[in-house]
Formats: structure tokens, C-alpha cells, sequence
């Protein structure tokens, strides 16, 4: 009996020595707002719509809310700019929901016809830059506005 | 243990079916054959096949659908399992109207009972000649008339749709009027009733017993569980794509989640026809023989708590500390692993993660063995648990037990040999079974699959192919039925899936193992002391969140014969 | 909040229909490895004996009611400390139609029910580790400061307008097909 249960001290220093955590470890995702473009990929992807997307008139809101997230890293997975990462943080207690929030606002480009707020600047820009010179223009224009354009061209063409 | 099989049984099978009368049979997966019957002929094609198989036929689960939208009718698929042929029998049949109605089951095959009931409440499906026709899921102040799970009841409607309207007349909120279903009349004056939950020292999940003892023995137990309804399977078919759904398949339960979520994919992999690559197979085996360490571990400690033995509860929780390492290792989360996607894993076991995983077996073997070893010497322990609790193989089987439990009472069934998936069919596994039908029973049989899974895992280690994680896939093709059963630490976990369009779920059906365990309870607390409920209730290694349903049980109903014996036992004892 | 548990506190743990996996972080808190005892935290059976409540599940309607006499049988000064995604938000199950969604909605029928809210602390995590709990826990208690704040980014930028050039080719388009 007396072998059976061992001798050695398991009882770990936490909290008075920080916790060594294993690489990989699915802690608290971080958006890196520098490098988000707002365009949604990971806000599809959530299983618990932890992460959201909400437009306001000026600014394309996207918000993390970890009260509801459930750490599964497919964000981590979908995002085409490495933007938001796992991190290995899991001292993530707080006494209000609020501070459980990570916004990142970013600014809504304008579509140089209608005016409408259609996509993030950035998204544009990327978007822009992956089109040929002559066509850069038509990203800075909102979808709707872009088929009319290219019908009317086309339409044009025809005749 | 391996058993005849191949494409002339299932020939064969075929051939059956059509004979006792089913209007279409088709093999829509391996293992997997499924007839459909007109309502007028369910009953007969049942019986006819109870004569057919006789005992080796068990009742998995129903599935109630609602197909209006596509075809016009309600669907009811019951889940039979034929573990001596290696098959899955499913047996379709339809019922038109809004109000449909199809013959019940119950009367020839009791574990239907809980399932249909199930149906009846989420999807308004009335089982003609059901025995108990009452509420199971929904909580008490439930509507009637309002199915959650049709199609035109929207998943974010809540029951309260504002704080306020909790509030009932005279100021007194509506909820505190729902109690309990009154209690059967068949209780006997002068009967104690001792109420066990929902919130107990002893349980750890909400759920609510009502004991009536006889000075210090049961003589009835009633049960009210379903606290735990949380509308999983409506979120699935709503809100989710496929990919989404592993992750909430794997929070029908934070212990055996893992579990879930393949069976979840293996139904849809199964309906899709997506083939996964055997390195990813490899690695669900070997998450899921972890995961059962993990489960079985923990059922010891809590067991030997609930014997008042706490050292074996430290000791035992502390042997587990390194499975839980490992799985964090290997997957980023002690729990919920988050490791599968329809068609394969998300993260690779390298040659570190590999040695780091044979380490801890190594530990955990040595430590678990000498521990387990001395206490089941102990007289104090086996004395406390040698002939309590028992559970006959006849009961057994009527009541469609499944998992260690089955197997301490005799039943060697075991989803890993009997329909093999992931990479069991690449490794023999042995299947520990007992046939003392008591509760040492149930210790020792876990205590082989520890050892088991230990021996399982390094052989999978060993032999594990090198290859993709992932299998390539197009969309869902929409109205497919698939089907995937795992042997959960628990016992047998089928997941019914009915592809949808826009790859998304039409209908999704887990069913977890406790749900068919649970129904056993009853039948071995009859005649027994008080004091051992507890670790009766422990010993099927309940687990409420995967099951979560009400139910009133009463004991006085059939086995009375074996009371007398039990109750000679005991004053031996 | 800290003061009023002195150096011990006592946890009842209210499981309100959770998936079981913050259930068994909580019991794991009090095993060998993580023994939270040593900081004088004790789990007890009864909501009577307790301090705090360690709350898991999102709140299903079927236990809220028990969930509600619960909280209402724990002698004041309380607090609770909501444990696991479920518990703080409602987590997956935010929207389905038998969930009430986390302790914040739960509070809501607190308030019509003219019950007060104890104080409440948050640990995210799905199932969070048991030393996330403990955290929760001396968070609770005052023994730790809190590391997780709200963040905002709000992007500054000054040009909005297309780039010259592409603003030509542009409105020569719309001028074109205003005209149509």
C-alpha cells in the first residue's frame, strides 16, 4: 500500500512561480491590429461568433469577446494575414465582461461613385495591389457600382 | 475475437431484410444497411426480425427528422445493432401530416423508450402504444405544441425571450411553480423519501434523484435529469457548417468530447464518402485511447471518493496530471482537444510529441498498477463493492447497456471490434469482460482497459504511417444519411448525420452512452442499502451532460425476484 | 472583494448545465498537482457553508430555477466566480433556445427578481486550466492583480479618398452611365 502511493512533492509553485506552459498551447487569441484587414474570414469561421463584425458607418468593427470564445484556434487557421494568433496568456480572470473585449476599428473605404462605406481601406488597398494598373481603380469602387461599370463597358464594347 | 463478416453476410442480411418485408434496402456505407418500412409494417418487420436474430439484435437509439421542407413527411430512423455481423441496421419510416404518428417500439424493444420519447418532445412525433408518454428533454414550463427541433421553429428562440417574462402572476417568478412530476402511486405508505440533488454533495452535475427507502433500503428510485438540454442539435442544423459542428460535438461533454467530435466526423465522412488519410486515423485512435485513460483514471478517483477512500481519489487524479499533460501537448488544450476536422486532424504527433506520449505511459502504467493492485487487495475495498449494485446479463441486454458496463455484466461488446473505425481495424484489440455483474466488476473491467489502452497506444505509436493529415473534399452533397459509432470511455456513442445543402447539416443525432446506461440505475439500486447508492450511480460512470433528459423509473415494475436474492446476499454478507 | 474572506475561503461549485469539462477543472483544482487547499480554499457541499460560488454552464432553463435558490441560499458577503466561456457569455450555446446565456443574462432575471448581484469575477477559457481558475479564485479574493484588460485599436488614417489617377477613370465611368 505504502509504495503504491508514492513519495515524491507533485503539488506545482503556481501562483507564487509563474506556469510553464507546452508550445502550442491554445491560449488567449490576440488580433494583431496592424496586420487585420477586417475581412472577416475568422468572424465566418467561429463556431461560438466570439469574434464579430459590425459596421458603423466610418469604421468596420471587429470584436473578440473571450467570454464566449472557446479557444479552438480555427480563427488562428482561417485568417489569410496571420493577423490573430493563440497566444500562451491564460491568467485571463477580470471582474467586469467589458474587459474581456478586444476591438479593432478599422477605417471603411468609401466607393468612389456612390459613396457608400462598402470595405475596409485596407482590404481595398490589398486588393488594389493584386490588380493590374490599368484596372486598380475599380477597387476603389463599391461591388454594385463595379457591375454597373463593367456592363456599361461592355455594353459599350458591343456596340 | 475477430468474426465472420464480408460481402456474403451482409448478402445475406440483405436478402433477410427484403424477405420480413422492408420496401427498399440499400447499403449506404460499410457496415451500415438501411431498409425502409411503411408505418402499417414496422411492428411486424421488427418482430420478424427479433425472431430473425433473436438476442445479438439491440436497439442503439431513434432518430426522429423532420423532412417537410424536402419531402413532405416526418422521418423516424431506428438504430439497430447487429454486433455479431459487424452492422448497423437502420429502419426508415415516414409519417405524414403535422401531427404524424408511428407505431412505438417500446413494447418489443425497451431501450427504445427514452429515445422515442425524445422524439416526441423535440419533434411532436406521437409513438402509438408507447408504455410512459410523458415529457423527457424539455424543461418544465415548456409549451405544449412547440417542437424545437422542426424546421419552422427558429434555434434562437428562447424560452423567455426577456428577463421580465419570468416573472409570473403575483410577483412570483413562473419558474419556482415547476417542480418535480409527482411521484407514481405505486409508492407504498410509509416510505421515506429521501430527494438527492439537483444539487448534492455527491453529484457533481445537476440532477435530481428521489429515493424511497424502507428504513435503510431502496424500494424506489425515481430520477429527473435533462438539466443539461442545451439545444446542441438545433444549433448544429441552424446556426454551423460541417466544420463548426466538430467543435460543439465535442462540448456534448467535457470529458469524453473528443470522442464525440470523431463520431460526428465519421458520420459525415461516411455520408460524404470522404476518405481519410490513415496517418489522421491513426492519431484520433491513439487521442481517443488517451482520452479513455484520461475518463477511466478520473471514474477511479471519483469512485473511490464516493467509497470514502479519499487517498485513491489523490492518487489516482494525481497519475492523471500526466495524461492531461500529454494531451496538452499534443493538442493545445488539457480538454476539448479541438483536434478534428471533417477529413482528418489539425495537428500532427511528431517524433517529440511521439516520445513525450511513451513516457507517460510509462509512468502511468508502473504507478497505476502498483496503486490498483494493493487497493484491490484490500479487503475493506472489495468487501464495500463485491455483489452490490448487480445487474444480470438478461437485464442487461433488455435494458441495451452498452460499454464497460455491458461488459462487467457479461456482454462482450465493443464498438473498436465490432465496427471497427479510425485505425482499430489495423490492431487487435482485447476486450476485457467480467460476468461477477457487480460493482468490483465494473472496477476491474476498466482497470483491464487501462491497461489495454496503454498496450493500444504504443502499438499505434509504432506503427504509424507517415502521410497527409488532411483529405481533400468538395462540397456536401445534400440528403445523404451517414452513420458513426465510437467506443466512448463510456461505452458506445452513435451519431446519426443527414447531410444538408451549402454544406451545412439537415439532421444531427449524437447518442451518447449514458443515455442507454442511465436506464439500468433503477433496476440495480431495487432492494439495495441506502448508503450504496452512490457508487451504484457512479458505477455506469454516469455522465449527465451527454445524456441530459426526465425520466420516472419505477423499480416495482418486474425484477422483484432478484430483490430476495440480493437481500440473502447482503445478510450473508 | 477580497477583504471579507480574511485568509480562507469556502467554494460551493454550482454546475448550472455545463458540458462537464470546467466541472472537472474545478475538482482538479483541489488535486495533488494544483491543491488549491494550501491557499486556504476549501469546496464544500453546501451552498450554506460557502463564500464563493465557482459557477459553470451556461444556464439552462430546466436548472434555473434551482440555480437561482441556490445563489439565494448563500449567506452575504458572497461572490462568484463565473468559470469557463459558458459561464461568462453564454459560450457556443449563446443563442440556443433552452440557454439562458451565461451569468450576465442570469443577472438580468436577478434584477427583476429584486435579487442583487454579487460580485463576480470572470475566467474565460473552454474548459480554462485549473491554475486559470485558481487565478479566478485569488482574483476573487484580492491575493492577484488583474492582467486582462479591454483593448481598442481605432485606425488613424488620413487619406480616404481613391488614389489620383484612378479617381479620373472613375467618375468618367459614372458620369457615363449617370447619363444612361
Amino acid at each position: 500500500m505504502v509504495e503504491g502511493l508514492g513519495k515524491h512533492v507533485v503539488t506545482e509553485a503556481y501562483p507564487w512561480a509563474p506556469l510553464e506552459v507546452p508550445e502550442g498551447f491554445r491560449g488567449k487569441p490576440v488580433i494583431d491590429p496592424e496586420k487585420c484587414v477586417g475581412c472577416g474570414s475568422c468572424v465566418n469561421a467561429c463556431p461560438p461568433n466570439a469574434l464579430t463584425l459590425s459596421d458603423d458607418g466610418r469604421h468596420r468593427v471587429v470584436k473578440l469577446f473571450l467570454g464566449r470564445c472557446i479557444f479552438c484556434g480555427r480563427c488562428e487557421e482561417v485568417c489569410p494575414f496571420n493577423a490573430i494568433k493563440l497566444t500562451k496568456e491564460f491568467e485571463l480572470a477580470a471582474s467586469s465582461t467589458e474587459d474581456l473585449v478586444q476591438e479593432v476599428r478599422l477605417v471603411m473605404a468609401k466607393c468612389a461613385v456612390c459613396g457608400r462605406p462598402y470595405a475596409t481601406l485596407r482590404e481595398v488597398r490589398k486588393v488594389a495591389e493584386s490588380l493590374p494598373k490599368n484596372l486598380r481603380g475599380l477597387a476603389y469602387v463599391c461591388p454594385d457600382c463595379r457591375e454597373r461599370i463593367s456592363s456599361y463597358f461592355v455594353g459599350f464594347a458591343r456596340r | 475475437m475477430r468474426r465472420a463478416s464480408g460481402s456474403e453476410a451482409l448478402g445475406r442480411v440483405v436478402e433477410t431484410l427484403k424477405r420480413l418485408g422492408a420496401e427498399s434496402v440499400t447499403v449506404t456505407q460499410e457496415g451500415v444497411v438501411l431498409s425502409t418500412v411503411t408505418k402499417d409494417r414496422l411492428r411486424d418487420f421488427v418482430r420478424a426480425l427479433i425472431r430473425e436474430y433473436g438476442e445479438s439484435l439491440r436497439h442503439s437509439t431513434c432518430v426522429g427528422a423532420d423532412l417537410r421542407p424536402v419531402r413532405g413527411s416526418f422521418s423516424v430512423t431506428h438504430v439497430l445493432a447487429l454486433d455479431c455481423l459487424r452492422l448497423y441496421l437502420l429502419v426508415e419510416t415516414e409519417a405524414f401530416g403535422n401531427s404524424p404518428k408511428v407505431p412505438s417500439l417500446t413494447p418489443l424493444l425497451p431501450a427504445a423508450n427514452w429515445a422515442e420519447r425524445e422524439a416526441r418532445d423535440l419533434l411532436g412525433i406521437e409513438f402509438e402504444g408507447h408504455p410512459e408518454p410523458v415529457k423527457l428533454i424539455l424543461p418544465d414550463p415548456w409549451p405544449e405544441g412547440v417542437f424545437p427541433l422542426r424546421k419552422d421553429y427558429p434555434y434562437n428562440k428562447k424560452l423567455y425571450e426577456t428577463p421580465a417574462q419570468v416573472r409570473g402572476v403575483r410577483g412570483e417568478p413562473r419558474f419556482f411553480s415547476a417542480k418535480p412530476t409527482p411521484p407514481s402511486e405505486s409508492v407504498r405508505e410509509g416510505c421515506a423519501l429521501i430527494p438527492v440533488g439537483p444539487y448534492h454533495p455527491a453529484l457533481h452535475e445537476p440532477e435530481y434523484y428521489e429515493l424511497y427507502v424502507e428504513g435503510e433500503r431502496i424500494v424506489e428510485a425515481r430520477y429527473r435529469g435533462f438539466f443539461v438540454h442545451r439545444g446542441i442539435e438545433k444549433l448544429a442544423e441552424s446556426r454551423m457548417t460541417i466544420n463548426q459542428v466538430p467543435f460543439l460535438a465535442e462540448r456534448i461533454c467535457g470529458i469524453c468530447g473528443y470522442t464525440h467530435a470523431c463520431a460526428y466526423c465519421q458520420a459525415v465522412e461516411a455520408a460524404a464518402r470522404i476518405e481519410v488519410p490513415e496517418r489522421a486515423l491513426y492519431i484520433r485512435s491513439i487521442l481517443l485511447e488517451i482520452e479513455r485513460i484520461h475518463s477511466h483514471l478520473l471514474w477511479f478517483g471519483v469512485a473511490f471518493h464516493l467509497l470514502g477512500f479519499d487517498t485513491g481519489f489523490m492518487v489516482m487524479w494525481r497519475i492523471r496530471e500526466d495524461v492531461m499533460r500529454v494531451a496538452e501537448a499534443l493538442t493545445g488544450n488539457r480538454k476539448t482537444y479541438g483536434m478534428n476536422l471533417v477529413g482528418g486532424v489539425r495537428r500532427d504527433i511528431d517524433e517529440g510529441k511521439a516520445s513525450l506520449v511513451l513516457r507517460m505511459l510509462e509512468s502511468v502504467e508502473g504507478e497505476f498498477r502498483r496503486f490498483c493492485d494493493s487497493v484491490l487487495s484490500m479487503r475493506e475495498v472489495v468487501e464495500r463493492v463485491k455483489e452490490v449494485g448487480v445487474l444480470t446479463r438478461e437485464d442487461a441486454r433488455r435494458l441495451g447497456a452498452v460499454g464497460p458496463h455491458a461488459r462487467a455484466s457479461g456482454l462482450g461488446i465493443d464498438v473498436r471490434v465490432d465496427h471497427p473505425y479510425a485505425a482499430y481495424r489495423f490492431v487487435d484489440v482485447s476486450v476485457a469482460v467480467r460476468d461477477s455483474c457487480d460493482v468490483l466488476a465494473r472496477i476491474l473491467v476498466r482497470y483491464d482497459e487501462v491497461i489495454e489502452s496503454i498496450r493500444l497506444i504504443r502499438e499505434l505509436l509504432k506503427n504509424m504511417p507517415k502521410g497527409e493529415l488532411m483529405a481533400e473534399y468538395s462540397d456536401l452533397p445534400p440528403l445523404r444519411i451517414g452513420l458513426g459509432a465510437t467506443e466512448a470511455p463510456r461505452g458506445e456513442d452513435v451519431h446519426l448525420v443527414i447531410t444538408g445543402r451549402g454544406n451545412k447539416l439537415y439532421r444531427w443525432r449524437p447518442r451518447a452512452p449514458s443515455y442507454v446506461n442511465l436506464a439500468t440505475v433503477p433496476t440495480m439500486l431495487e432492494g439495495e442499502r441506502l448508503a450504496n447508492a452512490p457508487i451504484i450511480i457512479a458505477s455506469i460512470d454516469p455522465c449527465f451532460s451527454c445524456t441530459d433528459h426526465v425520466v420516472v423509473v419505477d423499480l416495482r415494475t418486474g425484477v422483484r425476484r432478484r430483490m430476495n436474492l440480493l437481500r440473502n446476499a447482503l445478510t450473508r454478507g | 472583494m477580497g477583504t471579507w474572506f480574511g485568509r480562507s475561503t469556502w467554494v460551493f461549485h454550482l454546475n448550472s448545465g455545463s458540458c462537464n469539462g470546467c466541472d472537472i477543472e474545478v475538482l482538479n483544482m483541489f488535486a495533488p498537482t494544483q491543491d488549491v487547499e494550501r491557499l486556504g480554499v476549501k469546496l464544500v457541499g453546501s451552498p450554506l457553508h460557502a463564500d464563493v460560488i465557482v459557477f459553470t454552464g451556461p444556464v439552462t432553463f430546466q436548472a434555473l430555477p434551482y440555480v437561482i435558490e441556490a445563489l439565494k441560499a448563500i449567506p452575504n458577503p458572497k461572490a462568484v466566480v463565473a468559470c469557463g466561456s459558458c459561464a461568462c457569455g453564454g459560450g457556443i450555446w449563446h443563442d440556443s433556445y433552452n440557454v439562458v446565456g451565461g451569468i450576465n443574462a442570469l443577472y438580468e432575471i436577478l434584477d427583476t427578481l429584486g435579487i442583487p448581484r454579487p460580485p463576480t469575477v470572470y475566467v474565460p477559457g473552454c474548459p480554462p486550466k485549473p491554475e486559470a481558475m485558481m487565478y479566478g479564485v485569488l482574483l476573487a479574493r484580492g491575493m492577484v492583480g488583474q492582467r486582462q484588460r479591454r483593448e481598442v485599436y481605432v485606425e488613424e488614417v488620413k487619406e480616404v479618398e481613391a488614389p489620383q489617377g484612378v479617381r479620373e477613370v472613375v467618375a468618367k465611368a459614372a458620369r457615363a452611365f449617370r447619363g444612361w
